[in-house]
């Protein structure tokens, strides 16, 4: 049924908001209408955009280890976010100074019930906190601007969009516990029956969100989209101590939708061999030489190293490498290559992508956006916080209850007009090889994603850390596994490297971390084939494996 | 109640387990028991095995709903299993405790989460793998510990660790049916009582059971199984008076199961008392700064012996520190002061963990075996006004030479926290209510001051907010007058001598330290039974730890001769721009 629904996502994305009311958004607006006329009359300064958002979530989790429950939780909250906006769109309060980040919003939970009374108190209460906190903010922000020299990016603080209205009608989560509870006890004891596992888990997650916009320019949403997943984790020690560390997840809509049984037990299969095949490989060796990255890790690569760096907000923040903030309109990327943000791709080759939403979280309609256009720089991923160049909002604003807005991704797609079969890549990748004079070249076929913060208080380095590598030899002998590599400094050389792609895409579906908080992404891209990437051993700590043998060994396994 | 069970020798047999023996019937203890012997074993080449390990369980389930005006804020079960290792290499007189880096994990190791459900193999799993972390640990940390020693010199001789007698007890209570729905509807009905009262800004009810249990066991022979149950029920109010001050107070109900709670109709009659009270405060004068006789009457005196007195009866010990790095440590107010005098002569404390009740009444202290697995035993603290004990872990101190079972609450530096259980603050003279007030007032009036203070409530536990908590931390670290911080006191009344009170807000004390408490001049002859969570944290500040130590102060009411109370806030915030919206409101 949902499947058929699947291909109008995008034509019923176009409802407008229809005779059902919701008591809740209903609730929200006057409560929102009346603290907006009041601070605007009286308020010094005055505000001259409010809004209100609640996210209302229901999530469910069972997790298992060694074929016994080891979590299970069922949470349904209700957290409200106020935005309140002084000054005027040219300077207002979220103005952004070097090393200094905006946060008003604080996620305060509102009650399940659609009671007048308790909401609105609370938001009344909760829009005082932000309007003060905002005042002082934009005080602190006019005097700084007055000290300091002009700023490099003159752009406003926020762009004018047409006011959204739409209200879905939306379905409660579904998720039988106890069946969910009896595969991920089978799952985890298949996993966890091999011996080199040390710590495994198999966990289940559905999530059901429902959110509701409301604003003073007359914006009035309520929409929402459910998330489910199985993640398999599994961790082990290398004989040197080196932690390894392997998983494999499945995403989709709703836990209806996830994979069947034999395909879960087949990832567990693959998760297991993975990690015993790792705690007998050799450690990589520094390298520098072609690689082909698989469609899946090229997906975060191009996540990582190129989407977070194409965020509208990066360029115009002083304290950012603003690596393309005045790339627009140039080359970065081969003239073979497209990227693509589609959040209104709902799904790809039969799976869902997690980058999928209807308006972004300003209450801006979702829409695909061609960022690189045959390598050409187009523009960037844009919430409403102008930067030079891009004036309006592409419908990337997100963020998670409690944190501010900014740029993110949705879901990436690359696409290619240098397409060859996996076969043929494989061979120019060798030929590469033969070329560089190198003794192997590499196959990155799982790595993962992650950010990290340094000193200068800001998001500096998306990394990307390899899971599984393989040495392919010219010579005919078969691909080697290697342990404990680490790509060297930022890869963003490697992307003027790329030599060709595959011809089929594969999908990575995630939660991507990043300074407003965690939102669903996909990356999806064919495999690619990079002239150069440079690999080095990872600092890694030398602990021995536990000194005792497993409590189960030798004692006929688990129940 | 004490259990009987105090059997040494058959402990010791069952631990040697295996062959021949009755095999454990929980299969919780038998998986503990079994992988902590195995640790006996674990030994790094050339370095020393284990001399001691314990595994600890907390095994348990809770609900906890909260509502505002009707609605349900939060609504939350939770089903859990904490564990908790410790290993100890080295031996009694010398180990890897007591030095900084004795929590240290050295390097990332992740040993999972213990099964939710009763497999033997996977709880032996779990802690296989964390008592492997804990041994690689404990060889580092006692590595390191000996390192510092070249260059530091410690003044006091102590042993690491005090033995103590293996202590068997199984209590197997089982755990009662909650009617979620009910209290869920009740605590939503009891919260819309606020909505008739304007004044409040925030306002709410917040209930939460737990029901667990606590497994221990360890490598000298100790097994326990000790059931956990709480039931708590928290009403709060906060107005804002006409300056833009915040006003709040809070009432609790605490109990071990859902009968100890009171009927709905009471907790309505609660909440509308309190509804009132908040009223009340947000429409009273700002006090003036006093210096003078202070009377703490009935639920204060015992909130201010559990702060004032309570936090200073546990031994502390400072450990052993890097040379040239600050010590992340601050010594009690009592420290070296047994035998002398911190009280009147006439007051004596004891506590007793052991009384289950007193004049007919359940007491909330109450425990049969600390989470070191040490049965508790009565202490009396203060003789005549005079130090004489503290509560005491396994954590050796100067002057004793064992535990009391008072090893409470988590603690630093490889050792536990003490806290007390049933707290009796006894005065040989006393008077009646009525006739300390008389005392009292011709005590202010000798001072010419035109009213005396009494103090009805103080904000301990504290429904504080945490920004509030921290401001209040700093602006007494600032204030340079030695003293520690204090908890707010939240219903302050000046007592007039012709008998008239008067309510006051926005004041708190200065200086007030345990070097005070010689200065009571007299106590009623009524107690009253104060009971509440302590959780470690400042001002005990609800919800701000996961871990609670049930405590009871049986205390009289008390005059000081003299204290100080000045201003609490120096600057308040305007009131809000926009006026609050109306309750009335219904769907």
């Amino acid at each position: 049924m949902r499947g058929i629904l699947r291909s109008l996502a995008l034509g019923a994305a176009a409802c407008v908001l229809s005779a059902q009311t919701s008591p809740l958004l209903d609730i929200l607006t006057a409560e929102l209408d009346r603290n907006f006329k009041v601070l605007k009359e009286k308020g010094d300064p005055a505000p001259y955009f409010l809004a209100y958002a609640v996210s209302d979530t229901e999530t469910r989790l069972v997790s298992a280890t060694l074929g016994f429950l080891e979590g299970k939780s069922a949470n349904r909250s209700r957290l409200l976010d106020v935005t309140v906006r002084v000054g005027t769109p040219q300077l207002d309060n979220y103005h952004r100074l070097p090393g200094d980040r905006p946060r008003f919003s604080a996620a305060v939970p509102i009650p399940l019930e659609d009671l007048p009374a308790p909401v609105r108190q609370i938001a009344w209460l909760e829009t005082d906190r932000t309007y003060r906190e905002a005042v002082q903010r934009l005080i602190r922000i006019r005097t700084s601007t007055q000290v300091k020299p002009a700023e490099e990016d003159p752009s406003p603080d926020f762009s004018i969009e047409p006011p959204e209205k739409y209200v879905e009608r939306w379905e409660p989560l579904q998720f039988p516990a106890a069946l969910w509870e009896d595969r991920v006890r089978k799952w985890s004891a298949a996993l966890g029956r091999r011996r080199e596992i040390l710590v495994s888990s198999v966990t289940v997650f559905a999530q059901r969100e429902t959110k509701y916009y409301t604003t003073s320019e007359g914006t009035r949403l309520q929409h929402g989209r459910a998330l489910a997943r199985i993640v398999i984790s599994a961790r082990g020690r290398a004989p040197d101590g080196m932690e390894l560390s392997v998983g494999e997840t499945f995403e989709a809509e709703t836990p209806d939708r996830l994979p069947p049984d034999k395909a879960v037990m087949e990832a567990i299969e693959r998760v297991a061999r993975n990690l015993a095949a790792l705690e007998r490989a050799p450690e990589a060796e520094p390298f520098a030489g072609p690689a082909i990255l698989s469609g899946r890790a090229a997906g975060v690569f191009f996540h990582e190293i190129f989407g977070h760096r194409i965020e509208g907000h990066r360029q115009k923040d002083e304290s950012e490498g603003q690596t393309f903030a005045k790339s627009l309109g140039t080359k970065v990327l081969p003239e073979f290559l497209s990227v693509i943000f589609d959040p209104t791709r709902r799904s790809l080759n039969g799976v869902d992508l997690n980058g999928y939403y209807l308006y972004d979280d300003e209450g801006v309609k979702a829409r695909p956006v061609v960022v690189v256009e045959n390598g050409i720089l187009k523009t960037f991923l844009m919430s409403r916080s102008p930067v030079r160049g891009v004036e309006r909002s592409n419908g990337h604003g997100r963020r998670q209850p409690g944190f501010e807005v900014v740029s993110r991704q949705s879901n990436l797609i690359v696409e290619s007009s240098r397409r060859v079969p996996e076969k043929k890549l494989r061979e120019m990748l060798l030929e590469e090889v033969r070329r560089q004079n190198k003794p192997y070249g590499l196959y990155f076929e799982e790595v993962t994603g992650g950010f990290t913060q340094t000193a200068r208080r800001g998001l500096q380095a998306f990394a990307v850390i390899p899971i599984l590598v393989y040495r392919v030899y010219p010579d005919g002998r078969p691909d080697e596994l290697v342990r404990g590599a680490d790509i060297v400094g930022t890869p963003l050389a490697s992307f003027s490297k790329i030599l060709a792609t595959g011809d089929s895409l594969e999908i990575f579906n995630g939660f991507c971390g990043a300074e407003s908080g965690s939102v669903p992404v996909a990356a999806v891209a064919p495999a690619i084939l990079v002239s150069e990437i440079e690999i080095q051993k990872r600092e890694t700590s030398q602990e021995r494996p536990p000194l005792l043998p497993r409590p189960d060994l030798g004692s006929g396994l688990f129940r | 109640m004490r259990m009987p069970g105090h059997v040494a020798a058959v402990a010791l047999l069952a631990l040697a387990s295996g062959q021949g023996q009755t095999q454990e019937p929980d299969v919780i203890l038998r998986a503990l028991q079994d992988e902590v012997t195995r640790t006996l074993q674990l030994q790094l080449p050339g370095l020393e095995r284990p001399y001691y390990a314990e595994f600890a369980l907390h095994d348990g389930e809770s609900f906890a709903v909260s509502a505002t005006l009707g609605g349900t804020v939060a609504r939350r079960n939770n089903r859990f299993r904490l564990p908790s290792v410790q290993v100890r290499v080295g031996g009694y007189e010398f180990d890897n405790t007591n030095y900084v880096f004795s929590d240290f994990a050295f390097g990332a190791r992740d040993a999972g989460r213990p099964p939710l459900e009763d497999s033997y193999l996977a709880l032996r799993h779990f802690f296989w793998l964390a008592g492997d972390a804990a041994y690689k640990a404990a060889v580092q940390a006692i590595a390191r510990k000996r390192a510092a020693l070249k260059n530091v010199t410690v003044t006091e001789n102590l042993p690491d660790f005090y033995r103590a007698e293996p202590f068997q007890i199984r209590n197997e209570t089982p755990r009662m049916h909650v009617d979620e729905e009910q209290w869920a509807a009740v605590v939503r009905r009891v919260s819309s009582e606020f909505a008739d009262f304007r004044h409040l800004i925030r306002s709410g009810a917040d209930f939460e059971i737990v029901q667990s249990d606590y497994y221990f066991v360890n490598t000298e022979g100790t097994t326990c199984r000790v059931p956990e149950r709480l039931v708590h029920l928290r009403l709060h109010a906060m107005a804002l008076a006409g300056d833009g001050m915040s006003v709040r107070d809070a009432v609790t109900f605490l109990a071990r199961e859902p009968d100890g709670m009171p009927a709905e109709s009471e907790l309505r009659e609660a909440a509308r008392k309190l509804a009132l009270r908040v009223t009340e405060l947000s429409q009273a004068p700002v006090g003036e700064p006093y210096t003078g006789p202070v009377l703490f009457e009935g639920e204060a005196a015992g909130q201010m012996f559990a702060e004032i007195l309570g936090r200073n009866l546990a031994a502390r010990r400072r450990p052993v520190g890097e040379p040239g790095r600050p010590l992340p440590f601050q010594s009690g107010e009592f420290e070296g002061r047994v035998g002398s005098r911190v009280l009147p002569d006439w007051m004596d404390v004891v506590d007793d963990p052991t009384q289950a009740e007193w004049r007919g009444r359940p007491l909330l202290g109450h425990y049969l075996a600390d989470l070191e697995g040490v049965p508790p035993s009565p202490v009396r603290l203060v003789e005549r006004g005079i130090l004489r004990s503290f509560l005491l872990t396994r954590q050796p101190v100067a002057g004793f030479s064992a535990s009391n079972g008072r090893a409470r609450l988590p603690g630093g530096f490889g050792h536990k926290t003490a806290w007390f259980g049933n707290l009796f603050v006894q005065a040989a003279e006393a008077s009646p209510l009525e006739e300390l007030k008389k005392k009292f007032v011709s005590l202010f009036r000798a001072r010419n001051l035109p009213y005396g203070i009494i103090v009805r409530k103080m904000d301990y536990p504290s429904s504080a907010s945490v920004d509030e908590v921290r401001r209040l931390l700093a602006r007494t670290a600032q204030a340079g007058d030695g003293g520690r911080p204090v908890s707010l006191p939240l219903l302050v009344y000046r007592l007039y001598p012709d008998g008239r009170e008067e309510l006051v807000r926005g004041l708190r004390f200065r200086g007030f330290s345990a070097r005070a408490l010689r200065d009571i001049v007299a106590a009623s002859v009524e107690t009253f039974v104060f009971e509440y969570l302590e959780n470690g944290a400042p001002f005990a500040l609800s919800g701000a730890s996961g871990f609670v130590a049930e405590s009871t102060v049986i205390a009289p009411s008390v005059v000081f001769e003299e204290l100080q109370l000045e201003r609490a806030q120096e600057q308040v915030p305007t009131p809000p721009v926009v006026p609050p919206p109306s309750l009335t409101l219904r769907r």
